[in-house]
């Protein structure tokens, strides 16, 4: 089972470098493609102004590496000219580069171009490594799905579960969380959470546990949750935390990284190859390992592609 | 000011006993908190409920109680409405929740709060305290609200002011959280976040300042953008008041202190003096330091009142 973001660079290691497609890259991204270079994890094909990107280039130790530029001058075409690249290649992974993130999001729905799998929803996982190192924990959606249905939630799911078994864990543990452990009908998280739970008694997200409503507190304690009546295996050891909604996902990613020193790393997962976001809150080490998360994804282990 | 929850316990100390209405004290958790209440001098408890449930949990954790008033009721809407009555006719200043679900509270003070025409919004403010922090940090509402609008926050946000004010901080800053990020469009939460700073400014709330940041990577980043820096933030930028978006997202991020490195205690800020509300997973430790920061603005209150 993988445990740690130090896992899950050897693991993406045994692959070997991957072709990682940067439309208009950016300057501060510059040491962080350096040292995924560096580590062996991929080679940088950058797709947009040919003198700014040598420049750049040139200016840093990316340029005793071996790297790609494919020209194209007007920056509002740079993501298209990218997807195409992967379109046309085996493999490679999307970095969102200087490219706005929504903007990024709009055109993997695209039909032609697009990475989006038909009927298939993408989401976003936060994955977070505990801080005693026993094993990574699992929160989505944290930032795209603003507010999801119950249809939506069960794709986020599948979705979170799919990263969960590329990361070794056979049959993961769900909470699904909500205000309160109880089924209320005024509070709707409860009953989205209540069904995937039944959902996942008829096994229909596989080997899987997927317990909910719970609230955060018997998510996180068993004891906790034994005082409040309820009995779960999932309770005190959850793998995956599936959220409400965006607000309570975002911003409860937010409160691990910021008051709980908590290190990040984001995958978005649900597309037919993998994407890389740059979210602000995610530390240089998380970027890192997003980018190996990536490569993990790109080898063959990607249920989507 | 009042910088810490230890403070508050010092306090309750020297402000107290306190005569506090316990409702359907049954629990040993529970109970364990309610002696060591008394034992502290923060409170002298008057007892509602199923009095041999009480008196059979009392002798389990060691606690005489002959000596403090009990008043037998039975149904837990019952003893809520009565508890919650002594405390709005001016009987005691304090109320505390024993083995009833909160809802019943709520549903009780909700009703006081019509009779006596307050035009009060019934909230919670859950607070943290961070180590090394020079201030109490609030999330509210952590209990009441399932999606409250931009009214019912304006609200939520009068009542933690007022509570701020009552701990000595002149002028609590305010951060309305939202989801809101580069992508989804505009959401709701961001939404209520543009009509109350203005409110604010328009001084609706009070002496009072909401900051221009919903989200945790404003508030601590701001407009930088160096990352690396990330581990080295400081807690004293964090604003006194969290408004959190909904009802889920403030229980659950209120109660990451299971998680965290921070301790959690609640209450609810009522027209006639706070409620205490111990979570059914909360042990007695935590309880008893929910009953030291009832027993503080309680006193706060009479003060204000003479």
């Amino acid at each position: 089972m993988v445990r740690s973001f130090k896992d899950i660079l050897d693991k993406a290691l045994l692959g070997g470098a991957k072709r990682l497609v940067v439309p208009c890259p950016r300057k501060e991204d510059a040491l962080l493609l350096y040292e995924a270079s560096a580590a062996g994890l991929i080679f940088p094909c950058f797709v947009g102004n040919g003198e700014a990107i040598k420049n750049l280039v040139d200016e840093s130790p990316l340029a005793e590496k071996e790297y790609e530029i494919v020209k194209e001058n007007d920056p509002h075409l740079a993501l298209g000219k990218a997807l195409e690249i992967l379109h046309t290649h085996d493999g490679g992974i999307l970095m969102q580069g200087g490219i706005p993130a929504h903007t990024v999001l709009h055109a993997l729905h695209d039909k032609s171009r697009g990475m989006l799998p038909k009927g298939g929803i993408m989401s976003f996982v936060s994955v977070f490594p505990l801080l005693m190192g026993e094993k990574l924990i699992l929160v989505t959606d944290t930032y795209i799905n603003n507010h999801p249905t119950v249809a939506e939630k069960q794709q986020i799911l599948t979705n979170a579960l799919n990263l969960a078994r590329i990361l070794g864990i056979e049959a993961p543990k769900v909470a699904v969380l909500a205000a309160i452990e109880q089924v209320n009908p005024s509070i709707p998280s409860t009953l989205s959470a209540a069904i995937l739970s039944k959902m996942s008694e008829r096994r229909q997200f596989g080997d899987a546990i997927v317990e909910g409503p719970l609230d955060i507190d018997c998510a996180l304690s068993r004891t906790a949750a034994e005082r409040k009546g309820v009995k779960s295996t999932v309770t005190g050891e959850a793998d995956v935390y599936l959220v409400p909604e965006v607000d309570t996902g975002h911003l409860m990613a937010e409160a691990l990284v910021f008051f709980g020193k908590m290190k990040m790393l984001g995958v978005v997962m649900g597309t037919s190859k993998p994407v890389i976001l740059d979210l602000p809150f995610v530390s240089l080490e998380g970027r890192l390992a997003q980018i190996a998360m990536a490569c993990l994804l790109e080898g063959g282990d990607n249920p989507n592609g | 000011m009042i910088k810490t929850l230890a403070e508050f316990s010092m306090l309750a100390q020297e402000r107290g006993p306190k005569k506090l209405a316990v409702l359907a004290p049954e629990d040993e958790e529970f109970m364990r908190a309610v002696k060591s209440g008394w034992d502290l001098g923060y409170i002298e408890p008057v007892l509602v409920g199923d009095t041999r449930k009480m008196e059979e949990v009392a002798e389990k954790v060691s606690f005489n109680i002959d000596r403090f008033h009990k008043i037998p009721q039975a149904g837990q809407q019952a003893i809520s409405n009565l508890g919650i009555n002594m405390l709005f006719s001016g009987e005691l200043p304090i109320a505390s929740k024993g083995q009833i679900p909160t809802s019943y509270i709520y549903r009780s003070i909700i009703r006081e709060e019509a009779k006596a025409g307050s035009g009060m919004t019934v909230s919670v403010i859950s607070f943290w305290d961070i180590p090394g922090m020079d201030h109490l940090v609030a999330f509210t509402d952590t209990g009441v609200n399932i999606k409250p609008g931009v009214k019912a926050k304006a609200e939520v946000i009068k009542n933690a002011v007022f509570v701020y004010h009552l701990m000595g901080y002149p002028r609590p800053k305010i951060a309305v959280l939202s989801g809101q990020r580069e992508v989804g469009g505009t959401l709701d939460s961001y939404k209520d976040y543009e009509v109350l700073i203005k409110s604010a400014d328009a001084g609706d709330f009070g002496e009072c300042e909401i900051v221009p940041a919903t989200s945790f990577t404003e508030i601590f980043l701001g407009e930088k953008t160096c990352r690396d820096g990330i581990a080295d933030i400081q807690g004293d930028e964090v604003p006194h008041i969290l408004v959190v978006p909904c009802l889920d997202t403030g229980n659950i991020l209120c109660k990451l202190d299971f998680f965290l490195d921070v301790t959690r205690s609640s209450l609810v800020a009522t027209s006639r003096g706070p409620v205490c509300i111990p979570a059914r997973s909360d042990f007695s430790d935590n309880i008893v330091q929910q009953l030291a920061m009832c027993v503080v603005l309680a006193d706060e209150m009479e003060k204000r009142e003479q």
